[in-house]
């Protein structure tokens, strides 16, 4: 039988695992500060859980709260700026993404993560109108997941073309890319029948050929493409004799000439 | 070269090969070739610092031009991915015979460090490529080496472009006279 | 010798047939600006632009992903490739992100040369932006002379870490390689070129020159409150008005205990902007020379200790059997951070660079997200651009500054 290999998750696995091995966690503590003690306290029932985490205010939400949310802690709380935002895929695990938004106050110097779950065929409400960064973000978002965002001005693929089907940073899209993705080029430009032609992508990097030895040059001992490879005589590079001086003449030899 | 009725450039019919002709003319062509500024990734940074100041690229007679119509050569710098692609044949068709293609840095040669969905494994399976310049990035002057690789392929070329292979991997006849497995 | 294809004149949706005279254009991904690869769909009534969409992508690489499947420290190099011009800067927010996640701080000497390389690395990215700001402005000579000082700079990295442009000179724990003799010598002497430079050529030349002014000035306006809300971060907030440098207000490394100052500028335009990546050059220099007495006095411990995570020195691998066993599990298997995410920013050239690190105690991370300045200033570009002329939007893409490995990842 060969080895069971899940479809739902085919990030590369580790080989090895110990098995008496306990993960450790990143410490969390509790919230302490008193500009984050206000910012939850400003979110009030909105903050399903809320700690600090590696020197910033980590807040989970839910999905369907998250403008009034980003209202709040925009207005009240002086967030002025979106950093980034983004999703981490948990499709296999529980059918959820883990979206998060990463917001900076100026004035303050603080950082704060908020964090939801999103169930996998929901949408997420645009924030486009508070945080004008996040138009293209959740684009990216949209075009790298599949997450649709609702009242988006302009919801397009951004990174990848139109026409590319399949999200690429789920965990079931390959690294190498499905079917439609090692022939994309090949069909665009010359179309399918070109396909045979051309040949299907070498993923391999250790891919050896028993022609290498007569394509890869040798400085100095160069032989046009697909011809025999004596490695006799080394031929000098040749410099324009009008633009550049001559580096293969030995000084020596004007000595010689002197004399 | 204009085709009148007598084609200097071509030896059909005649029993003389004109090797003074093709010498002028590849010699025209070889010390002026014109770039095509195609940087596109980390290698067009070294393609300008190959034009710049300690390594001038002008002293082979390059001048880089933006506009296919006018270049000669075509150095692919940097990763070609797959949405850019199209517009990168587009550009290889548009440029005007004779031309060249030097493929710059291991991204274009095979796709290099990035073994993803959206990179093109290899420039040579949508152009037909010259010179082969390996290294990430390779330093100007090994552009510069591979731009003197070139002047002596083209100085051994015939006037006659049909008599030229190319690595062409598009086309049945090119891929047989490529012999790759 | 032509290979017919099936490319035919492809439109997309754009409606070329238009009653309100309005005609469009496409600034296309080939462009000889030295930008990289954008696609700006241009839509203009005479020359003033009244729509502008900035379409990016066609250097996606998937690195993102790729850090999926590779181990923390084989995925370094790879960051080298995102923000290609200033490589240094991508490495060190990678490996402090990886860092903070694994809680193991840097010993003193590495920080002292990850400090000057960060800062080097500024200087080779700000003497970038003036030389290809300047070429697509007109002025063609800056680019030689800011290519040259580049090559100055370049040579030192060479001196370092053996490569020109894609550096890889930081380790997640340190670095891996001790200063060459004389190092820091060049490092002085270059300073001091560097300085001069600045006054005397590119300041002379640029600064108070008329027609440079006349280009720069009241172009690509924008206010605080709008560079805040699309995310610009660096030399885009500063020239708004708006104090912010992260080295100052979240700082990392040494820089709490080195000595320096942020410009800032109330001019809101590329003029503005302009003489703040001149001032940040000087502050780099001001900086660097505060670092290299510094080095002296550190012990001369490159790597951090922390047997579960980082491997010995190469000393101690070549002589001591366990720490030869240790090396060989973390480089095949990878080495296994707590379980946990960490947002970790820093003020690259560009922006605020930050690595984004989802970690499930795996070898390979389960999502990275690179937060790339570049991102955030393409997309303020649908607003900036607007109303400009034509000949300003190049100008404005110049000024903000991006480089489409970033953009595109």
């Amino acid at each position: 039988m060969r080895k069971y290999v899940p479809k739902d998750n085919v990030q590369k696995k580790a080989y090895y695992t110990d098995r008496f091995h306990v993960v450790p966690r990143v410490p969390r503590e509790e919230v302490t500060d008193a500009h984050f003690a206000s910012v939850v306290s400003a979110l009030g029932s909105d903050a399903k859980e809320s700690y600090v985490e590696i020197g910033q205010l980590v807040v989970h939400i839910d999905p369907t709260r998250n403008f009034d949310v980003m209202k709040t802690l925009k207005e009240q709380c002086g967030y002025t700026q979106c950093s980034e935002q983004s999703a981490v895929d948990y499709l296999a695990k529980d059918n959820e993404f883990e979206l998060f938004w990463q917001l900076l106050n100026i004035t303050e110097a603080k950082r704060v993560r908020v964090v939801c779950r999103l169930e996998n065929g929901l949408a997420i409400e645009s924030i486009q109108p508070l945080y004008r960064s996040a138009n293209f973000a959740e684009r990216e978002m949209f075009d790298m997941f599949g997450i649709k965002v609702n009242n988006h001005p302009f919801l397009k693929r951004i990174l990848m073309p139109d026409d590319w089907e399949g999200h690429p940073l789920l965990k079931t899209y390959p690294l190498h890319g499905d079917e439609f993705a090692s022939w994309y080029e090949v069909d665009k430009i010359f179309g399918k029948e070109y396909r045979d032609i051309i040949g299907p992508e070498n993923r391999d990097p250790a891919k050896i050929d028993i022609e290498d030895t007569k394509r890869f040059s040798r400085v100095g001992y160069e032989v046009p493409f697909g011809a025999e490879y004596n490695g006799e005589e080394e031929q000098e590079i040749e410099y324009s004799e009008t633009a550049l001086v001559n580096y293969n003449k030995k000084a020596s030899k004007t000595l010689d000439e002197r004399r | 070269m204009a085709q009148h009725q007598v084609n200097y450039a071509s030896s059909a019919g005649l029993p003389i090969a004109l090797t003074s002709v093709d010498k002028l003319v590849n010699w025209g062509r070889s010390n002026s070739l014109w770039p095509l500024t195609y940087g596109l990734a980390c290698c067009a940074i070294e393609m300008m610092a190959s034009g710049a100041s300690r390594y001038d690229f002008d002293r082979m007679g390059t001048i880089f031009r933006a506009s296919p119509r006018q270049a000669d050569v075509m150095i692919l710098a940097g990763t070609l991915s797959k949405k850019h692609a199209e517009f990168a044949r587009r550009l290889y068709d548009q440029m005007t015979e004779p031309k060249w293609v030097i493929s710059m840095g291991s991204c274009a040669n095979t796709g290099g460090m990035f073994n993803t969905y959206a990179t093109v494994q290899g420039v040579d399976r949508i152009i037909p490529v010259d010179i082969y310049l390996p290294g990430c990035a390779p330093r100007p002057e090994t552009l510069q080496y591979a731009m003197m690789m070139l002047q002596k392929k083209i100085r051994k070329e015939s006037a006659d472009m049909k008599k030229n292979t190319k690595q062409d991997l598009t086309t049945q006849t090119g891929k047989k006279r490529a012999r790759l497995i | 010798m032509q290979v017919t294809n099936k490319l035919s004149p492809f439109f997309e949706n754009l409606n070329f047939e238009r009653d309100d005279n309005t005609m469009v254009i496409n600034f296309g991904p080939q462009h000889p600006s030295a930008h990289g690869q954008l696609r700006l769909v241009l839509e203009l009534d005479g020359e003033q632009v009244v729509k502008a969409y900035p379409d990016i992508g066609y250097l996606h690489r998937g690195i993102e992903k790729m850090a999926e499947n590779m181990t923390y420290n084989e995925f370094l190099p790879t960051t080298d490739r995102l923000d290609y011009i200033a490589s240094t800067s991508n490495n060190y927010a990678y490996a402090l992100a990886v860092e903070k996640l694994i809680g193991v701080e840097a010993p003193r000497r590495a920080q002292v040369i990850r400090t000057a390389l960060l800062e080097l690395n500024r200087i080779i990215s700000h003497l970038f932006f003036v030389a290809t700001h300047a070429l697509d402005v007109g002025a063609m000579s800056v680019f030689l002379y800011a290519f040259r000082e580049r090559e100055f700079a370049m040579d030192l990295m060479e001196d370092y870490c053996g490569a020109r442009l894609t550096h890889s000179a930081v380790r997640i724990g340190g670095v891996p390689l001790d200063l060459p003799a004389g190092w820091l010598e060049n490092l002085a002497a270059f300073c001091d070129k560097v300085d001069y430079e600045v006054e005397h050529t590119y300041e002379a030349l640029l600064t108070e020159n008329r027609i440079w002014k006349m280009r720069l000035e009241d172009v690509g306006i924008i206010s605080a409150e709008d560079a805040l809300s699309w995310g610009c971060t660096g030399v885009m907030l500063r020239g708004s008005g708006v104090k912010w440098d992260i080295r100052k207000e979240e700082p990392y490394e040494l820089y709490p205990e080195l000595d320096f100052d942020i410009p800032t500028s109330d001019r809101c335009d590329s003029y503005g902007r302009y003489k703040l990546y001149m001032e940040e050059m000087r502050q780099s220099t001001r900086i660097m020379r505060q670092l290299i007495p510094m080095y002296k006095e550190s012990a001369p411990q490159l790597m951090a200790h922390a047997p579960q995570y980082i491997s010995a020195t190469k000393e101690e691998i070549m002589t001591q059997n366990y720490a030869l066993m240790q090396h060989f599990v973390l480089v095949t298997q990878g080495m296994r951070p707590p379980k946990g995410e960490v947002y970790v920013p820093t003020e690259s050239p560009k922006g605020e660079l930050g690595f984004y690190i989802k970690s499930e105690g795996e070898p390979y991370a389960y999502r990275l997200k690179c937060r790339a300045p570049s991102f955030f200033h393409t997309g303020l570009l649908q607003e900036i651009l607007v109303g400009t002329y034509i000949a300003d939007v190049v100008t404005i893409i110049g000024t903000t500054n991006i480089v489409f490995g970033e953009v595109d990842r």
